[in-house]
Order: C-alpha cells, then structure tokens, then sequence
C-alpha cells in the first residue's frame, strides 16, 4: 500500500497543467495543412508553415490569395459559405487537388469548419473513397446488429473495441469508463502480442486535465498519428485583423500539449486515436488507441469510428437507463411495501418496527434509526445511540435541507469523529416538516482495492515544472473509510420516501381529527338520545305508576284481592322500568364523562357506603370484615358507585344466609391496586364468569334476586375507565369474589 | 291571606298528580295553575288575562323546565332581570337528572331542582318537602306578604 503525497510546491504544477491553453497551440500537427479563409472573398489570412512541404509553395506566397486560386471549382466555395458554427466539427467537403500555377497536386481530402468567427479549411492526404463502402460500412452493419444482443456495458465496449481494432488497424484499443472523480476504468481491451495490458486497471482523473476533457466532450475523435512530430507553426502567427491567437479547438490537425506528446512516448507509444463516449453531454468514455508504430487513419475510416462511437454511446445509454429503470422499479416497490406498512400501523415508529429488514434493504443498508422526538429505534448494525442523536442534532442545525448523504464521514463530517469511527456513509432523511424527526441509514465502510496502471501522481521535475508519469506499472492502492456510495436514483426514492411519509403524518392527524369531530358529534347525539330517553320515558312511567297508587288508594276496597294485586304489579313494574331507565342513563354516562382523579380513601368510602346501606339491613346478621385498604388515585364518585354496586351484590346475595360474611380488602402491587370484596353468599358457576359483567346479564330469577343486570356492567366500565381489570370467582352456593385492579394513575393523566 | 303556590305545568297527568301531592301536604296556600311560560309571565307581570289580579308575588314558583311557547329558563331569566320578582324562589321541576339545562338553570339562580321521582309516594314527599320550605319555612325577602302580616303593618 502506497501513501498519497500532496506535491510540496508553492504552486500547484498539476492545476497549471489544466490552465495550459491547449486550444490555441499556434500549430498545426504535419499530416496535413491548413487554411483560414477570409470572408466574402476567401482569401487567405493565415497558412500552417507546412504547406510547402505539401505544395512546394511558401506560407508567405499563399497569404493574400483567394481560395478560388487554388480550387477554381467555385462550388466549393459556395459551400465553405454556408458553413454555420452551429456544428463547429470539420465538415468533408470533397476529395480534390489543388491548382497550383499549371500543375496539380495530388489529391486531398478537403475538410472545412466555422468556429470562434473564423472560416478555417484542412487538408490531408486522401483515402480510397471505394473503401468506406467495400470495408467500412459491412463492418459497421455487423456490429450494430451484434451491439442489440450485448448484454452487459462491457460487452458492449469489447465488441466496440474488436470493431475499431479492425477497422484501424491500431496494436492496442481499449474502452474505458470514467468514475465520478473521473478516473478511467479499462472495460475492454484488444491488443497485439507486445503491448502492455490494461485491462481492469484504473487511470487517475489527473491524466487528462479538465479543458482536454472538455474538448474530448465537444469533439468526438481525434487523432496524433506520429509523437514524434514537429508542430507547423501558423503564418501569421495571429489573426492580422485582430492580433487574436486561432482557436483550433475543433480543428482535426490541432497540434497537442508537449506533456501530452511525452505522455505518449511514456507509454511507449507513438500513434493515438481517442473517440469520445459522450451520453447526456457528459464524457461517459473513452475508446482509446495506441499503437507501437506511426499510424494515419484515414478521413473515411475516422468518420466511421465516430459513427461507431455515437452508436455505442446510444446502446450504452439505453443498457444504463434500462438499469436504473430496473433499480427503481425495484426500490419502488420496496418503497410501497414500506407505505403501506407505515400506513398501516398506528405510528411511524411502530411501522419502522415492523418492516426493519424492508427498511434496510430499500438502501441497502447495514443499519437504520429512526428518531422521532424521545423515540429512537434502530435495526442493524447502527453505531451508539449518543453517536446517532449528536448526528441528528448537527441535522437539526440545516432545518431547510430534507436530505443529507455521505459516502464518507471522517471526511464530510470531521467533527463526529466517534461517527464516522462506527459507519463510513449515511443517508439521512427528514420525516417531518415540523419536529426534528429522522430516518437514517448507515453504511458500513466498504475497503476498495484500486488497481491504478502506474502511480497516479505525474512526475514534478526539479525546476517546478510538470512532466508526464513515466510509471505505468501495476500499482495497488487500498481506499479506505468510504462506504458504498448512494446512487442518485436512491437518493432521489429517498426524497419520494420523506414526501410519502409527510402524506402519511398528514393523513393520520387528518384522520385523528376527523375521528375527533366525529367522536363529538356521536356524544353530542348520545347525549340528546339519553336525554329524551329520561325525560320522556320516565314521563309515561311516572304517570303510570302515580295513577296505579291513586286508583289503589281511592278505589282499592272495591277490588277484589287479586285486582288489588294486580294494581300492585302495576306500580311494582313502573317502578322498576324507572330504576332501569335511570341505571342505564348513569351506565351511559360514565363511558362519557371526564375523570375527575383524586385522592381517594377506600377504607373511608367503603364504611361510608355500609352506613348508607345500614337502614336497609334490618333484620340483617352481616358479619363485615372490612381489611386496611390505601389512598389511591381515582375518580371518587365512580369508584363509589363501583364499590357500593359491589357491597349491595353482597349484601342482596348473601341473604340466604343465616350469618352473611362480607370481607373487603385490597391488595398493592407495583403498578397497581387490587380491591376484592368477598362473600359467603349463593355464588356462581365459573362457566357463566364471563358473562357477569355484561349488560343486562343475570344468573339469577328475577323473584329470587331483583335487580336490573346493570350493576356489574357499571363496575366494569368504571374500573376500565380508569385503565384497570375486573374478574370474579365463585363456586355455586359457596358464594364468590370480585376483583378489580387500578394502576397507579397520576392526577395528569385525566382521560 | 297566603300568598299562592305558582304551580307552572303543560303535562295534564304530571299536572294533576303534582296537584294530588300539593293536597296531600296540606298546605293552605292557594295554588295558581298555569299551563306555559308565557301564561306564567303574564301572571306574574300581571299582564293579559292576570291584569287585574290582586297585587303581590307568589310564595314560591313551582316550575316545569320544559314548557311550551316560553321555556321554564327563559321564565327563570325573565324573574331574575326583574327587580320585582327577583326575589320569588324558584324550584325547577324536572323529569330527569340528564336535564343539560340543569347547570344553565343554577346560573340563572334557581333555588332548588326536583327530579320528579318515578314511585309516586316518593313524588308525594318531595312536593311536600318543597311545600314546607319554600311557602312555610323560608323566611321570605324584606318587603313581602307574610313578612308584613307577622310585624301587623298588613292591610288585609
């Protein structure tokens, strides 16, 4: 493992290297020469210095001349006119060969371009115009049927590769893809017996600066035929109207960086050719070929490559976009799985709960948290919950940003060093517009192997100035504290994730809300039904039951002993459908009516209950064995009501007995206190235990015990009104028990 | 002479029962029957079909929450904003506890509530313990019947 040195200069020669103006070289490479032409005459304002080589003419002779001098065919002309800068890539125009005096010259290909305001014409050697379609066009038919059935992108760049290998002829032709840093990975790689392999092996971004990038992106091919050769200077060297240097940026003769040149011969290399991968107007890759020897490709054979470059940037962004399809198809159904169970329970934290392994899939993650005020659950592998709140209060330092994400905390956040000591990323997602309430993702740190061809710093020279690597040996680098990094399609599911959730908290208080206003109405309603209820069925029993008195008092001698009776029955009857109406309403109306908590003293309310009772149990042998019982906190006057409907069922119960026992107590517990009251009296059967505690249920004849089967469904309600338990046990003629249980209630915790 | 029991009912049979209960306490109090509210205001206002009767309020007012025309509240309210008939005691008569306008009526300043009971012994007892109170053992306010008849400065 190598450690990365930062060059110790006092400038930064590798960020000179990218301000090294290579657009405008002042020279042209010498496989070909070059023209700028001046409008509307065309007339030549610059000439590369190598245009004698080529025509046996000096620079300075051409300067001043129309163009039409040299191609008289004034078609061409015409179409140099027309040229826009709208496709600033040089343009063939035609094969031809220039007039020069009486004699001609060989043939060239004739290129033209518009850029930067200037009108700029290439010529290099001709091809053979049969072989773009004997050659090349068959080829290129074969691979883009054979590029529908790649599946795969490196397949895809190794049948690329294998085609430009042919068609070139160059020794060595590989495909790479840069990372976001920019670093190239090799995909695929076709080379001759000789040259060094590549394949799998990283190039550092610093290769290629950041303006070489730029041009690769707007110029898809580009060529040097010789590293060894020497730049033709242009003549002038700067435009005569304006002084100005010629952007060549476009030109296919642009002479390139001597770094560059040296680059080359590093590698032991001396012809290049690059197409540029370009997909979304980014610089995707880069089909890349070398070769041992000088190596010319023709026009024909370049603009074929281009094509090819073009097709395999669309396949590729095809085989890209149907992957991401794929993966978000795939993290949104994790996503609707994950709804749907949040939706489903009662809080986000319960759903969080309930799906964790869904949660962590869906970012496929080592461990998840959600925090939601004191809440904080965790699932996975999640560092130390101290270390968790001190990341989600840094969180709530940014309140405007929903989303922060990090595939590597000891560098983005340096200040949580325990953090970052735990997990190396984070994806962390605000869950609410109002409270500081998250969902976060760890990831664990993912130790990456990086095989780099050759060390990835270039090499400073002694005087501070910069020159090429010379090392394109092996070089393996560990890359440690990163994560896996969070793609921009989980990032993007992420923030469909939070906008869900806020719908979800929207709905449920919505919800709440609603079920609030209706939970009102519904009382609103019960409570006029309960009203009318009294008031107009007691009316009519009322009535019923005074006349019945009336008539038995004012004409009860003249019945006979049975009408009398009857007479009876009819007062008895009114009168008790009257207790009934009245039980039910004050039934009803605990289910309705706040708790009013207090202290509460059981031993004072149960003596105060028996002295109520005391003038009803005359005649009565009660032996009341009343145990110390504690203060609790309750709502009095429904547990008064609750233990005297318990007192008076032992009483009424127990008067078979010659000698009733009624024992009271109360037994505490930690959480809470369990008050019985127990009898000698006639009991029940255990099977019928789950029964006395509904309404209107009765074990008994009604001659036998009277009541109205209300008593028990009081207790019950009010013991559960106040969060607690009620049971029984009995034995037939052996008499029986009942139970209730309190919690410890605090007077806050009024329902 | 007494001043009159204000017995104020729209229910014939609660109506003669109540006035079977008042019998049977023995009272001497003459009872005034009046079947809405409005006829009730009438009478204490003196107004209509009561304008020409014998000056002086009631000893008590004996008086159904739920009445037709004028409700027993608005006749509780309109006896309270008067500085006349301020002092009538009031016992509201109820059919039952539920009443949600009980809570309103004591903050309009009744005396008393009775909820009718439904036994109609108990409903005997209670009308005479109200009889009792209210026309013989309260000490009425400065100023009525009784109390100028006790001190001899009574004109009847």
């Amino acid at each position: 493992m190598a450690t990365v040195q930062e060059p110790a200069a006092p400038f930064d020669p590798i960020a000179q290297c990218a301000d090294e103006p290579i657009q405008i070289p002042g020279s042209i490479q010498p496989h070909g020469f070059l023209f700028v032409v001046d409008e509307p005459r065309l007339t030549l304002v610059q000439v590369s210095r190598n245009v004698e080589q080529w025509l046996g003419i000096a620079a300075e002779a051409l300067l001043g001349l129309p163009l039409g001098e040299l191609v008289p065919d004034p078609e061409v002309g015409e179409r140099l006119r027309q040229l826009t800068e709208g496709d600033p890539n040089p343009f063939h125009l035609r094969d031809l060969s220039l007039r020069l005096g009486t004699r001609q010259s060989e043939t060239f290909a004739l290129m033209g371009h518009r850029y930067a305001g200037r009108l700029i014409v290439e010529f290099e050697r001709a091809g053979d115009p049969r072989q773009a379609y004997d050659d090349l066009y068959p080829l290129m038919r074969t691979f883009v049927t054979q590029l529908q059935d790649a599946d795969g992108v490196a397949c895809l760049c190794e049948l690329a590769v294998r085609e430009v290998k042919r068609m070139t002829g160059f020794g060595r032709v590989k495909a790479y893809r840069f990372d976001a840093e920019g670093n190239g990975l090799v995909l695929a790689e076709q080379a001759d017996d000789g040259y060094p392999r590549y394949l799998g092996l990283s190039f550092p971004a610093s290769d290629i600066p950041p303006q070489a990038r730029r041009l690769y992106c707007d110029n898809l091919i580009r060529m040097i035929p010789d590293a060894n050769y020497r730049p033709a200077a242009l003549v002038p060297p700067s435009d005569p109207r304006t002084g100005a240097p010629l952007d060549l940026s476009f030109a296919s003769l642009r002479s390139v960086s001597p770094v560059h040149l040296q680059y080359m011969r590093n590698m032991g290399t001396l012809a290049s050719m690059s197409i540029s991968i370009v997909i979304g107007g980014r610089l995707w890759g880069l089909i890349s070929c070398h070769d041992a020897q000088p190596r010319q490709v023709s026009y024909q054979t370049r603009t074929a490559c281009e094509l090819l470059g073009r097709v395999l940037a669309l396949q590729i962004e095809a085989k890209e976009a149907r992957a991401l399809d794929r993966r978000k198809l795939e993290l949104r159904q994790q996503l609707v799985h994950l709804l749907a169970a949040m939706a489903d329970c009662d809080s986000l934290v319960e759903g969080f709960k309930s799906v964790s392994d869904a949660v962590l899939s869906f970012a496929r993650a080592g461990g998840a948290a959600i925090i939601a005020g004191a809440q904080c659950e965790t699932a996975g592998e999640v560092p130390p919950i101290a270390d968790i709140l001190a990341l989600t209060r840094w969180l709530g330092e940014r309140p405007e940003q929903p989303l922060f994400h990090s595939d590597n905390l000891a560098r983005d956040l340096p200040h949580l060093p325990q953090l970052a000591g735990h997990s190396a990323g984070v994806l962390c997602l605000s869950i609410s517009r109002l409270h500081p309430h998250y969902l976060i993702w760890f990831r664990p740190e993912r130790i990456k192997t990086v095989h780099w061809a050759g060390q990835p710093e270039k090499d400073l020279r002694s005087d501070g100035t910069l020159g090429p690597r010379h090392s394109f040996e092996r070089w393996q680098e560990t890359v440690r504290g990163h994560s896996l990094a969070w793609e921009p399609v989980e990032l993007e599911l992420a923030l469909e994730l939070r906008n869900a959730v806020l719908g979800i908290v929207l709905r449920k208080a919505e919800e709440l809300a609603q079920l609030a206003g209706e939970l009102k109405q519904t009382n609103k309603e019960l409570e006029a039904f309960s009203y009318s209820v009294s008031h107009d069925l007691r009316a009519p029993l009322r009535h019923i039951a005074g006349y019945a008195q009336l008539l038995g008092e004012l004409e009860g001698g003249k019945l006979s002993e049975r009408g009398r009776r009857f007479l009876d029955n009819i007062g008895d009857a009114a009168r008790f459908a009257g207790t009934l109406v009245d039980n039910l309403l004050s039934f009803s109306q605990m289910g309705r009516s706040a708790l009013r908590l207090s202290d509460v003293n059981l031993e004072a309310l149960v003596e105060s209950i028996r002295q109520e009772m005391a003038p009803d149990l005359q005649g009565r042998h009660i032996d009341w064995r009343l145990q110390p019982m504690p203060i609790v906190v309750a709502d009095a006057a429904f547990i008064h009501l609750a233990l005297r409907n318990l007192l008076s069922n032992a009483v009424k119960y127990t008067r078979p007995r010659e000698q009733a026992v009624i024992e009271i107590g109360a037994e505490e517990r930690a959480n809470e206190v369990i008050v019985y009251v127990r009898d000698n009296g006639v009991g029940f059967s255990m099977q019928y235990a789950g029964k006395l505690f509904g309404v209107f249920q009765r074990l008994h004849r009604m001659e036998e015990f009277e009541g109205t089967g209300i008593g028990l469904a009081s207790v019950r309600r009010i013991v559960e009104r106040h969060d607690g338990r009620v049971w029984a046990e009995g034995e037939p003629d052996r008499g029986a028990t009942f139970y209730f249980a309190l919690p410890r209630l605090n007077y806050s915790a009024s329902a | 002479m007494l001043k009159p029991i204000l017995l104020v009912e729209d229910n014939p049979h609660d109506l003669e029962l109540t006035l079977v209960a008042l019998e049977r306490s023995q009272l001497a109090n003459e009872v005034v029957v009046l079947r809405d509210g409005a006829e009730a205001l009438d009478y204490l206002n003196r107004r209509g079909a009561y304008a020409e009767r014998v000056d002086g309020n009631p000893a008590v007012m004996l008086l159904d929450l739920k009445l037709p025309k004028v409700d027993g509240l608005e006749v509780l309210k309109a006896v309270r904003d008067s500085a006349e008939l301020r002092s009538i005691p009031v016992v509201m008569l109820t059919s039952s506890r539920e009443e949600p306008d009980l809570k309103r009526a004591y903050e309009l300043g009744v005396n008393a509530y009775v909820v009718k009971p439904v036994a109609f012994r108990d409903f005997v007892a209670a009308i005479a313990d109200l009889g009792v109170f209210w026309a013989v053992l309260n000490e009425p306010p400065p100023g009525s019947l009784r109390l100028e008849r006790r001190t001899g400065r009574a004109g009847d």
